[in-house]
């Protein structure tokens, strides 16, 4: 066991960094308030252009899909160093992180030369057709069917809280195709398809971020179809496994907490209350980041991802709210236009015990994965 | 960053679960409230356990795993400061080790050859004649002690003094850390096979989801304990101990409302864990006096005066 970064993972940390300092444009911190926003969508097409240009975007992939097969650490120093720095890849850290590597794994030949090259160029947004308005934690639940017609499929149904869904070019869908959580089904749908309708819904984390998607009948072809009528609930464990400790929260968490400390000091007001609040935060802050280690780890020496990830992602919810606390309590005045990045940092931290598995759904699996206690009667 | 133990580690881990399988039941008949494993420190002495930390391949990182490994015991012995603090004193002092802390009783204080006096900012070392301590009587799952008034110690100097209180940080969060990881095994355990309402109380979900906070704080404390005995960094060593004091105030409380009425008799051996993270709760100046470690090495400012 090592603590420490070999000197191969300190030179390509120091990369990523040299080159965020050298093409995040000087209003960047004005520009972060919204990672589905129309100026952050735009910024980030061309920001993950040029990462993909100097092969910083999917060094983590095989070379035949334009990565270096780089190890999962390289993979997750990036994702920390973009994450920390408000995240300029903006929806596009999802191809990076799960919808590229599912599809590689589960796609046909002819759905990974489509899609994959345009997620390696940076080209390109995808967004996560999972929640519908019945189904949330409850996500087998979910009513969006897919009926075949032929050779193609006719989706009807409605997807909300999508994230990326207005600039998004393709949507990971999943829609029944027959009754029960085995009749789920996933598909890549174009949302240019006809029948396709985006509405953004206003909302608390930043702008561009949340819509309602209605598929109204809307007809694509049989090849939509990722891997087998059904094989839904297998590859969305998979995918989610990666997304649980996709995004390194703590990275921004962390940051913020030292920004807003350095703002108490320098106004004086760094007083024995804060001082123990902040102490509490940068623990858990550090505590979710080493959890968050140990998972990569385990990726790196090939171990199958167990329930620890969830203790991972739960390390990480409770990071996020102690800061996000912290700054409410002690730096007021960041969410009233004081400090940009510390608003963008509150707007997204509000996500982290709800987004990708809510944080109680972890705590189930805690329990009864990890804990082994007995599972609750359904 | 590598987290897959050496083979070297791997070894002194398995050596110390083997020595430790024979420690895990309580004596049932023993009914009091500090358990003292006289034989397991024989055990790890003769084994030369102590010194773990000065052995190369091994070191302070290898020595955290064993602290937090034995404190999972039922048994206590003075372990922690010995593997951790005392390869880190300039010249030979003898184990076991206490600390005397702004005059307070201590644990194993009253049979340590060596004190660690702590009076404020100052540190003295003391070994200490066996007049000059007393047991006490203590709720404490650790043996008590005091340092008679008027022992006369040597300052440590002020960079010495630093070092020595990095490491007792250490030391207190690997301890606690296997005291944590005990706690909610025991409490899983009941929960898994007590019976209320016609089911195990580990299907209600208030419990099992406040079971869960507590394994992740658990296993929180665990990672920061074992990455600051593995960098020695003062401001791990205070993050380490500030989550270890912060996650056992949380901990001890919910264990206890799981196991209710049971947990308060002495029958059930809860309290061999809970009731040693109580006396830990105060060491090092508590959540307070991490804050401030935190501050001054995380933050790079003093905090409050």
């Amino acid at each position: 066991m090592d603590f420490q970064w070999d000197s191969e993972q300190q030179t390509f940390r120091r990369a990523v960094r040299d080159f965020l300092a050298a093409h995040l444009p000087q209003d960047w911190e004005s520009l972060a308030h919204g990672p589905g926003s129309e100026s952050q969508s735009a910024f980030a097409k061309k920001f993950c252009a040029q990462l993909a240009q100097a092969g910083l975007l999917v060094p983590h992939w095989p070379q035949r899909w334009g990565g270096r097969d780089a190890d999962p650490w390289t993979a997750f120093i990036l994702a920390e160093e973009m994450w920390a720095a408000g995240e300029p890849r903006g929806g596009q850290y999802m191809n990076v992180n799960w919808i590229g590597p599912t599809l590689m794994r589960y796609g046909s030949q002819d759905q990974q030369a489509r899609y994959i090259p345009p997620m390696a160029r940076g080209e390109t947004i995808w967004c996560q057709g999972f929640s519908e308005p019945e189904a949330g934690s409850d996500l087998a639940s979910l009513r969006t069917r897919a009926e075949k017609r032929g050779s193609s499929y006719r989706i009807s149904g409605q997807k909300v809280w999508t994230s990326y869904a207005g600039h998004a070019d393709t949507c990971f869908l999943l829609a029944k195709t027959a009754p029960g959580r085995e009749g789920i089904s996933i598909f890549l749908i174009p949302m240019r398809t006809p029948g396709v309708i985006v509405r953004q819904i206003p909302s608390l984390i930043g702008e561009g971020d949340i819509h309602e998607v209605f598929f109204d009948d809307a007809e694509v072809p049989g090849d939509a179809l990722l891997g087998a009528e059904g094989q839904a609930w297998e590859i969305v464990r998979t995918a989610l496994s990666l997304e649980r400790v996709g995004i390194p929260r703590f990275a921004l968490a962390s940051r913020m907490l030292h920004r807003a400390v350095e703002k108490l000091e320098k106004a004086g007001r760094f007083g024995h209350g804060a001082v123990e609040q902040a102490a509490r935060a940068r623990a858990a802050c550090e505590a979710a980041r080493l959890y968050s280690y140990s998972i990569v780890d385990q990726r790196r020496h090939g171990t199958p991802v167990g329930p620890e990830a969830s203790a991972a992602r739960f390390a990480t919810v409770m990071a996020e709210r102690l800061v996000g606390e912290f700054v409410v309590e002690h730096v007021p005045e960041a969410l009233s236009g004081g400090d940009s990045m510390l608003l963008a940092h509150h707007q997204r931290a509000i996500v982290a015990g709800i987004a990708s598995g809510a944080a109680e759904i972890q705590l189930n699996l805690i329990a009864t994965e990890l804990l082994r206690l007995p599972r609750e009667p359904r | 960053m590598d987290f897959k133990l050496t083979s070297d580690q791997d070894a002194l881990v398995s050596a110390v679960d083997k020595l430790a399988a024979r420690f895990e039941a309580r004596p049932t008949e023993f009914l009091g409230f500090a358990l003292v494993g006289h034989e397991l420190e024989r055990e790890l002495e003769d084994g030369q356990y102590f010194d773990i930390a000065q052995v190369p391949e091994l070191g302070p990182l290898t020595a955290a795993m064993a602290v937090e490994r034995l404190a999972r015991l039922p048994f206590t012995a003075e372990i922690a400061l010995s593997m951790l603090v005392r390869p880190q004193l300039a010249g030979e002092w003898p184990r076991p080790l206490a600390v005397a802390e702004n005059s307070r009783p201590g644990r194993f204080l009253a049979t340590a050859k060596t004190v660690l006096v702590i009076h404020g900012e100052n540190v003295g070392i003391v070994q200490p004649a066996a007049h000059e301590v007393e047991a006490v009587e203590s709720l404490f799952a650790y043996p008590m002690g005091k340092l008679k008034e008027g022992t006369t110690t040597t300052q440590l100097s002020g960079s010495e003094a630093a070092n020595i209180r990095k490491w007792l940080r250490i030391a207190l969060a690997a301890e606690v850390s296997g005291l944590l990881q005990a706690a909610v095994g025991s409490t899983v355990e009941h929960l898994s096979s007590r019976k209320q309402f016609g089911r195990p109380l580990g299907t209600f979900q208030a419990l099992r989801h406040r079971m869960a906070e507590c394994a992740v704080l658990a296993g929180g404390v665990r990672w920061l304990a074992l990455k600051a005995a593995g960098t020695g960094d003062e401001g791990d060593a205070a993050l380490a101990a500030s989550h270890a004091q912060e996650s056992a105030t949380r901990v001890v409380y919910d264990v206890h409302q799981m196991l209710a009425a049971m947990g308060m008799t002495l029958e059930h051996p809860l309290h061999l864990w809970t009731y040693r993270l109580k006396a830990l709760l105060s060491e090092l100046g508590g959540r307070g006096g991490q804050a401030k470690a935190v501050a001054q090495h995380c933050f790079g400012c003093g905090g409050p005066g």
